[in-house]
């Protein structure tokens, strides 16, 4: 064996070694480990040939070593094979060549990270303080608030960069609470990306009657895009004011359609006058579905609520 | 390992750090040469990890002292040796060895007398 290889062999024996007895408390392993190369190397030289011929294998020379230290807090209970494999693991991954280049190219993303945690933040912001607001991945800069939304991401941004060049040297508890607030940004910011599906499609609402109340009419369908009212006796009803329970103009969804609202005397659209007035994008008008009409039980002396006069008898 | 080698290492447990406190009572000594002493007196089955790991924790107790010493020709060689406190506990340990040796001794010729009978 020449000295090359006794030292590979000294190396790999006492970083198996080193591996299953990675459960320690890491104060009570370096005081037992200290030397440990030291002393192989001892071994490798005055008894020659491998280790493991010498010693037995590195994880019965761990076990014993454990036990005449004496490590008290030792795992006596039978381990998970699984469990076992892991330090083993751990260092097979953290030897090897892939590991090594990531590790030392993360680094390198920590500024995209500083200009992406600034658009988080304020994306959480605006969802904590904007609750039925439509809320999308990109603001709308026509829009006072998507420009308000993106002024307040540039000023973000330049504090996120300062704040990240700066914070190179922390102390060891500064640093813990800069890994945890990041941490928190990401974690919130899963959460906010994950509902806005639905923010982005309640904005597609939301825009349709910006100067209405902000209450429109959706079903389990999909959108709602038009009302036809009959009456009871299946005579289709035109311009029927649609309101809510607190008295507001119901609207619908703005669909591909083109609709032509009624205009009051006053000068403002009818927006919730049934049914709406609607034109596909090619110019052909939107026509009233096939509707099937319930059957109504034989009429009574009680009349039922109806857009025609009461019967007369 | 046969069970003669199960037996003797389990009875070496309990005195190893007996054995190895005498043998540095004698002379400052490395963790190899600790386990040819100890093999030498006819310990032949002390595991070179039950050694190195018992100075380890007798050196943490604070029975032993530690000093390297540079080798020309292999590694530098960590020495210990007794310092009082080691010294202290060896004199105890030898002495419940001795009595416990004694108490045992007698069981045992008792066992081997009442068998010749």
């Amino acid at each position: 064996m020449t000295s090359n290889d006794q030292a590979s062999d000294v190396n790999t024996y006492a970083a198996s070694v080193r591996a299953a007895l990675s459960d320690l408390p890491s104060d009570q392993a370096d005081v037992l480990l200290e030397d440990l190369e030291d002393h192989l190397r001892e071994i490798s030289a005055e008894a020659g040939g491998p280790l493991t011929e010498r010693l037995g294998p590195p994880e019965q020379y761990a076990q014993e070593l454990r036990a005449a230290y004496g490590a008290t807090q030792v795992n006596t209970r039978p381990q998970d094979p699984a469990l076992r494999d892991l330090p083993r693991a751990r260092v097979w991954v953290t030897g090897s060549e892939w590991y090594r280049q990531v590790r030392a190219f993360l680094p390198e993303l920590r500024p995209a990270w500083w200009v992406l945690r600034a658009y988080l933040a304020v994306l959480i912001l605006v969802a904590a303080f904007s609750r039925g607001y439509g809320l999308g991945p990109i603001p709308n800069p026509t829009t006072k608030r998507g420009l308000a939304e993106i002024l307040a991401m540039g000023v973000a941004i330049w504090l996120s960069v300062r704040i990240g060049r700066r914070s190179r040297n922390l102390l060891q508890g500064a640093r813990f609470l800069a890994v945890s607030a990041n941490a928190l940004i990401a974690l919130v910011a899963v959460v906010v990306l994950g509902n806005m599906h639905s923010f982005a499609y309640s904005e597609l609402i939301g825009t349709a009657t910006p100067e209405q109340a902000p209450f429109t009419a959706a079903f389990a369908g999909g959108p709602l895009t038009n009302v036809y009212p009959y009456s009871q006796d299946g005579k289709p009803l035109t311009n029927v004011l649609l309101y809510d329970q607190d008295g507001q103009p119901i609207t619908v969804a703005k669909s591909e359609a083109q609709t032509s609202y009624p205009v009051g005397a006053d000068g403002k659209a009818i927006t919730n006058a049934y049914p709406l007035t609607q034109r596909h994008l090619n110019g052909d008008p939107v026509v009233a579905p096939r509707v099937a009409f319930p059957p109504w039980p034989a009429p009574s002396a009680t009349a039922s609520p109806s857009a025609t006069a009461s019967p007369t008898h | 390992m046969n069970q003669a080698e199960v037996d003797t290492t389990q009875l070496l447990k309990g005195v190893l750090d007996l054995a190895v406190l005498a043998v540095l009572a004698e002379a400052d000594s490395y963790g190899y040469d600790v386990v040819r002493r100890l093999r030498e007196n006819g310990l032949d089955h002390v595991g070179d990890a039950s050694v190195y790991g018992t100075l380890r924790r007798l050196y943490q107790a604070g029975a032993l002292n530690s000093y390297v010493v540079p080798s020309d020709e292999g590694p530098h060689r960590k020495y210990y040796g007794l310092n009082n406190r080691g010294r202290k506990a060896l004199d105890q340990s030898a002495q419940t060895w001795a009595s416990l040796s004694k108490a045992l001794n007698h069981l045992l010729n008792g066992r081997s007398n009442g068998h010749d009978k």
